[in-house]
């Protein structure tokens, strides 16, 4: 048989948001006319669907309808800050901060609802673009409960901020990097089942299975989206992307010689979500960008070593050097065999 | 060169106009006629975001030059949703989710619709081949495929149309569904404007100079030659710079043009404005810059050595930052151990290869404020540092982050934000820059290849008894986030694992190559390949399943991590069992278990590809049904 088949797992752990240093994000919340949601904090999607997570969480905590929130540009002029997109921390630090101003904004209405209805302010329940009073016949849309609010002189608003109980490491001379890096951390493991050509040295990853936690799913299709592109990105990094310098000067300055995934390389990818929620946080989520990436690897490193006996230690795992790590092992059993002889 | 008088057909209308004819179809559809839904990714044919239809032909638009296209009919991706009602196939992509930074997905709607045209019941692995020539870097392609599928299965009239639209919320629960992206409509339909893809009234291109050598002094610019062309407005290097020059994420030793002498291969030396990029670009060819050589290093561990060449004065070692992490006693744990295995890695450096290359716009607004546009992944920190560069107040400095067409780390670094910003200031005009996808490349920072060597004590019952890595980063000419990732691939070198004797060392270092940054899972990646590899190499020798040896191991809710932090609830058992189960994992020590295993192959793998061999053959089957 020409191609050889095998599987290979790993595992992997990661901290969410920023490392060793007190993490923060800011967001203003507004109820506006017609019973939409207005959101204003320094985020701009940069892929991972987080304008789309914000929406579901205000449309959550408000209780109108994900359409129905809008949200406001990234402009350090003009928004506050929510730091930078990265670190896994958009759903979590962003989210988090979304939810506890929306549910500013939203006291601010159920406040002036339960006067006018003279209800206990904790009666009133919100849900698909209507505010109520259980037990009640009290009923309106949000956009009549917003105009009643204003007619009060009141604009239900809200602002917050979120910030993480972390330390800096000790990671000066002498220091033993202890500290509190992180408060929330998450945990995966991922399965690859691999086929190689012992021909052509070319490896093919055709399955992979990822648990990871990601503490509470908002999006589940949107973890999904990670997940699958953090694992293609790490077999490109595994088996074929290298970006080549020769003193100093790339070889690899285009998609001709730098080569990348296509939609023949990647493997079905197959998303287990789990859902161990935050303590810390008002929503319970994590986060799941970064750490999708981490046990890819080695997890198609062990498969390949599982079907055909060679361990790459050196990535990527070309064909030439899956061949000559095949060849060098045949040598040394038949060298050992003669030896034995 | 005259102008040509180009005929053609664009999106149903006739147009008829005067063109240069140096242009790229490209550029004739992005430049001339705004129709800036088609992006450029990488402007060698090898990306497929710019591909149009030519004549109902699928092509790459920066590939044809525009005389080509006379007498063409040329449609683009905002021929397909014409008064902003999607196609099926765009809706499909907005339904499954199919669009991230959305860069690639004009390009891609437009070959998933050439897909479905030559075959309207193409199978999933025949859409793959058909989408071989598009390349995507953020989805994986999955719910690509997911989305051409559905597509195809509603024109069909196998499923119903309703399988498009919105998820329902109605019971009032939204967290936990899969809404639809409220950001896919713009991408599928190509209306999404990223940077470089907007344009202001009065506007002057911007070039950069880069440095050809990969470390030398510069003994003196001359920009005469440059400033005195015909269309030129101004030409700055670092000796416009009115404030404290100097950016990185941790830090700021990094200046917005070089400084006195280049560090690497690439790195911005001065910049021109000028009316248009052909302009700007002639005059960048005319800079004169005068080098003297000076011994450069390449390889980290050669740069640690005594006597190596130093590249920054303030760390004569070359070390940007080294990170300890000290558990226990590791020799102790090493003397008491039944096995010890030792291996050493490697991680190369790879790019980010983000499909929207570098782009921003800058202008001081009605207020004397300094405003940039840009997909950075950090305005907050690129303010703070850019108001110090230009010495300006924070407040008389502003960050507009456009949408990112993918970024993964890489637009952390304030690369190019700080010419912009100055050459704004200096003509107060609107400036862009835009970057080629070589330029993105060599300028711009890369994962950090590593050198690792792994120590692992394990007692015969497969408890890990003492673990001690050692790190070698390449950090290249600059920090930029070199330090943070080396602190956190040292926090997370050992895996999630209980382990007594931890001894930890990652050393990021200066070297004259491409600098080296953030980049998604920011050295966890490396640190954890080795572990995890090495983990493996331990349960073969140890007769364990590599299951079962994570398991003794594994951290559980409570345990301590390597820097002594108490953790609270640790998902990793059930991520675990969640691997393994769901996959069939047949238990066993991997010892090249493959030809003998039982569990391959099941429904949930895909089938192995081999080349070209499911074009029209599964067409035809499906055809005939």
């Amino acid at each position: 048989m020409a191609r050889k088949r095998g599987r290979g797992m790993a595992a992997c752990w990661y901290g969410i948001a920023r490392t060793a240093t007190v993490d923060r994000a800011a967001a203003w919340a507004e109820i506006d006319d017609g019973g939409s949601a207005k959101i204003v904090t320094g985020v701009t999607e940069i892929g991972e669907g987080i304008l789309t997570v914000l929406a579901q969480i205000a449309a959550h905590e408000i209780g109108v309808k994900p359409e129905h929130v809008v949200i406001g540009d990234n402009d350090t002029a003009r928004a506050p800050e929510a730091a930078h997109a990265g670190a896994s921390r958009q759903t979590y630090m962003i989210g988090n901060v979304v939810a506890l101003a929306s549910r500013e904004a939203k006291k601010r209405l159920v406040d002036v609802m339960a006067d006018m209805w003279d209800v206990e302010a904790d009666s009133i329940r919100t849900g698909n673009g209507e505010i109520w009073a259980e037990n009640t016949n009290h009923r309106i849309t949000m956009g009549e409960a917003v105009a009643c609010a204003k007619n009060r002189g009141v604009v239900p608003i809200g602002s917050a901020t979120f910030g993480t109980d972390t330390t800096g490491i000790k990671d000066g001379k002498g220091g033993d990097g202890s500290g509190r890096p992180w408060q929330a951390y998450v945990f995966g493991c991922q399965v690859a089942e691999v086929e190689v050509d012992t021909v052509t040295g070319e490896v093919q990853v055709l399955a992979v299975w990822a648990a990871h936690d990601v503490g509470r799913a908002v999006n589940p299709q949107g973890v999904e989206g990670q997940i699958e592109g953090g694992i293609v990105q790490a077999i490109g990094q595994g088996l074929m992307e290298d970006y080549q310098l020769k003193d100093g000067h790339t070889s690899t300055s285009g998609f001709a010689k730098y080569i990348l995934p296509t939609s023949l390389d990647v493997p079905r990818v197959n998303s287990i979500i789990i859902e161990d929620p935050d303590p810390i946080g008002p929503l319970g989520v994590k986060g799941i960008g970064e750490p999708a990436m981490v046990p890819t690897i080695p997890a198609v490193m062990n498969a390949i070593y599982d079907a055909v006996g060679v361990r790459v230690f050196d990535l990527p795992a070309t064909p030439e050097k899956i061949l000559m790590a095949m060849r060098e092992k045949a040598r040394r059993e038949t060298m050992a065999s003669q030896a034995a002889e | 060169m005259v102008d040509i008088r180009l005929n053609a057909t664009i999106n149903g209308r006739k147009v008829s106009r005067d063109a240069k004819p140096h242009l790229r179809l490209l550029d004739f559809l992005r430049d001339d006629l705004n129709l800036t839904g088609n992006k450029e990714g990488c402007g060698a044919g090898e990306c497929g975001t710019c591909s149009v239809f030519v004549d109902g032909v699928l092509m790459k638009s920066c590939l044809m030059p525009v005389a080509k296209a006379q007498g063409a009919t040329v449609d683009t991706i905002e021929s397909l949703a014409k008064s902003g009602e999607l196609s099926v196939l765009q809706k499909a992509f907005h339904k499954a989710g199919a669009s991230q930074c959305g860069y690639c997905i004009p390009g891609m709607v437009m070959a998933a619709t050439a897909a479905l045209r030559a075959n309207p019941f193409a199978d999933r692995e025949e859409i793959k081949e058909r989408l071989g020539g598009n390349i995507c870097r953020c989805t994986g392609y999955q719910k690509i495929f997911d989305a051409v599928e559905l597509a195809r299965d509603v024109q069909n009239g196998r499923v119903p149309a309703t399988a498009l639209l919105e998820t329902d919320t109605a019971d009032g629960d939204v967290i936990g569904k899969s809404v639809r992206r409220i950001d896919a409509p713009s991408k599928v339909s190509g209306r999404l404007k990223y940077a470089g893809d907007m344009i202001m009234p009065g506007m002057l291109h911007v070039q950069v100079l880069r440095s050809p050598h990969a470390h030398a002094r510069i003994v003196s610019i001359d920009t005469s030659a440059a400033l005195a062309m015909d269309g030129v407005e101004s030409v700055i290097t670092a000796a416009d710079v009115p404030g404290k020059d100097g950016f990185g994420v941790f830090v700021h030793d990094q200046p917005i043009m070089a400084r006195d002498k280049v560090r690497y291969v690439g790195e911005a030396i001065a910049a021109v404005a000028a009316e248009d990029a052909l302009t700007a670009k002639r005059a960048v060819a005319a800079i004169k810059v005068v080098y003297e050589q000076l011994a450069p290093v390449f390889d980290p561990d050669a740069a640690m050595r005594p006597g190596a060449p130093v590249v920054h004065d303030y760390a004569p070692d070359n070390i940007t930052k080294h990170i300890p992490i000290r558990v226990g006693d590791v020799e102790a744990g090493f003397a008491a151990s039944d096995l010890v295995i030792e291996e050493s890695y490697s991680t190369q450096a790879i790019e980010h290869a983000y499909l929207e290359p570098e782009a921003g716009l800058a202008y001081v607004d009605h207020d004397d404020v300094v405003t940039v546009v840009s997909p950075s992944q950090n305005i907050t920190h690129h303010r703070h540092m850019l108001a110090r560069i230009i010495d300006r107040p924070i407040s008389k400095v502003r960050f507009i982050m456009s949408p990112v067409g993918g970024g993964f780390g890489g637009k952390e670094d304030m690369i190019y934000q700080g010419m912009l910003a100055l050459l704004a200031m200096k003509t107060m005009r609107p400036v862009r820059l835009v970057y080629t996808r070589e330029e993105s490349i060599i300028s711009t920072a890369k994962r950090h290849p590593s050198r690792t060597t792994l120590r692992m004590g394990l007692m015969r019952d497969g408890r890990i008894r003492a673990l001690a890595m050692r790190m070698v980063c390449d950090g290249g000419a600059y920090g930029l986030s070199t330090e943070g990732v080396m602190r956190k691939a040292a926090i997370l070198a050992a895996g999630p694992y209980a382990i007594p004797n931890v001894q930890i060392d990652t050393f990021g270092i200066y070297t004259n190559n491409t600098p080296s940054g953030a980049f998604r899972s920011f050295g966890a990646l490396q640190t954890q390949f080795a572990t995890e590899s090495q983990l493996d190499i331990a349960a073969e020798r140890l007769g364990l399943d590599p299951f079962e040896i994570r398991r003794i191991n594994a951290m559980r809710d409570g345990d301590m991590t390597h820097t002594k932090q108490k953790l609270g609830s640790v998902s990793l058992m059930r991520a675990l069992d969640a691997a393994e189960q769901a996959s069939g994992w047949e238990s066993g020590a991997p010892a090249v278990r493959g030809p003998v295993r039982g569990d391959l192959g099941h429904d949930d793998v895909r089938p192995s590809v081999t080349l070209g061999t499911r074009f029209a053959s599964s067409g035809a089957q499906e055809a005939a049904e």
